[in-house]
């Protein structure tokens, strides 16, 4: 039972991409895609820690926390870029 | 028993929060209320999926892991938010039509007025 | 050289939560490593001012009632702005508003501008040059003062207490 209800979560995650994509590909301004992108790292880190508990190993739980930090890294480093036109 | 029907219900919760933050992203009207939505409901969406996964497997390696990348969002998101929602004002992005006020906008130009064209 | 002592405990904790155990083995190799991380980001922490232990250990309580005020507002801001999402025709008003702020420490401006991030209805975007303005976004801004107050009266009074 407990496992069926997190397989259904997996599928109903690959679900909710589908408002990011539209957003990534309409998005009129940069700022948009931005957000969208780092949205879509929010979903897939939440997709691997359940992944791992499916799959019963610790190692894709190390893989969520650096696509965290990767995605936190990434946003302030796209933010400076737009304001002041230097990364550093 | 009952903390396995406690923690699916977290699950349950916390997946359906991270679906309203992306109906939010493609829903509103403009970066600043796009970013309300993901700052706050995916924030909690994140942290109420890994605290089901804590209470499923206990103090384990990997309940202590998904504790430690819950914490790291709950701390990192509103930076983010913070550092894009600055850098979009400053490029140029305009508030949607519907804004009633904007007393940053008037604080920029009375720091640093146009250049007038000539 | 306490303030040397303060940090590597905190990153020695930090180190365990990342391994995944917690013990007092992997506390004593954080413990070790945690000083030749410190060096060379040493402008990053304030080493100058004064640091003593009793001072830090007496702000945990107003610092854990801190986090449960934060709790609480989270979970209203959810509801808020589910409820916002869910509707069938989108009826805001956003806008931009300065809001007067009291507290002066680096830690203490950002907790402030973190918990307005994550409470109902507004998102911190700029700060003033002198210090005292925070300009907000807000979901409702038909009220400006009626914000200002409500981010005063609710929030800033722990924020004071647990991190000044």
């Amino acid at each position: 039972m407990s496992f069926m209800l997190l397989e259904y979560s997996l599928i109903f995650m690959v679900i909710s991409f589908i408002p990011c994509i539209y957003r990534v590909i309409k998005g009129p301004t940069i700022p948009d895609r931005v957000v969208a992108l780092d949205a879509m790292t929010t979903i897939i880190v939440v997709m691997l820690g359940i992944y791992s508990y499916v799959q019963g190993s610790v190692f894709f739980m190390d893989v969520a926390l650096v696509l965290a930090i990767i995605s936190f890294v990434g946003t302030v480093t796209v933010a400076k870029y737009l304001d002041d036109g230097v990364v550093f | 028993m009952i903390l396995n029907i406690f923690s699916n219900m977290i699950l349950v919760i916390g997946l359906f929060f991270v679906f309203l933050a992306m109906l939010g992203l493609a829903r509103l009207p403009d970066v600043y209320n796009r970013l309300h939505a993901t700052t706050k409901i995916g924030t909690l969406g994140a942290f109420g999926v890994m605290l089901s996964i804590l209470l499923k497997v206990g103090f384990s390696p990997m309940g202590v892991k998904a504790m430690t990348v819950a914490l790291f969002i709950l701390v990192t998101s509103p930076v983010a938010a913070h550092m894009i929602s600055r850098a979009a004002h400053r490029h140029g992005v305009g508030l949607c039509k519907e804004s009633v006020i904007d007393e940053y906008g008037k604080a920029c130009n009375a720091a640093c007025p146009e250049p007038e064209e000539d | 050289m306490k303030r040397y002592i303060a940090y590597s405990a905190i990153l020695a904790l930090v180190w365990c939560f990342v391994h995944g155990t917690v013990n007092i083995n992997n506390f004593i190799l954080g413990l070790i490593i945690a000083p030749f991380v410190i060096r060379p980001f040493k402008t990053l922490f304030n080493f100058d001012k004064e640091f003593s232990f009793s001072n830090a250990l007496s702000k945990i309580p107003a610092q854990i009632k801190y986090l449960y005020v934060l709790i609480v507002e989270i979970i209203k801001a959810n509801i808020m702005v589910a409820k916002i999402v869910l509707q069938p025709k989108i009826d805001i008003k956003p806008g931009i508003i300065a809001v007067p702020i009291d507290t002066k420490t680096d830690l203490g401006i950002t907790a402030i501008a973190n918990t307005i991030t994550l409470t109902p209805g507004t998102l911190t975007i700029d700060m003033s040059d002198d210090r005292c303005l925070l300009y907000v976004h807000a979901i409702d801004a038909t009220d400006p003062e009626g914000v200002a107050q409500s981010i005063k009266d609710d929030l800033e009074k722990y924020v004071l207490e647990a991190f000044e």
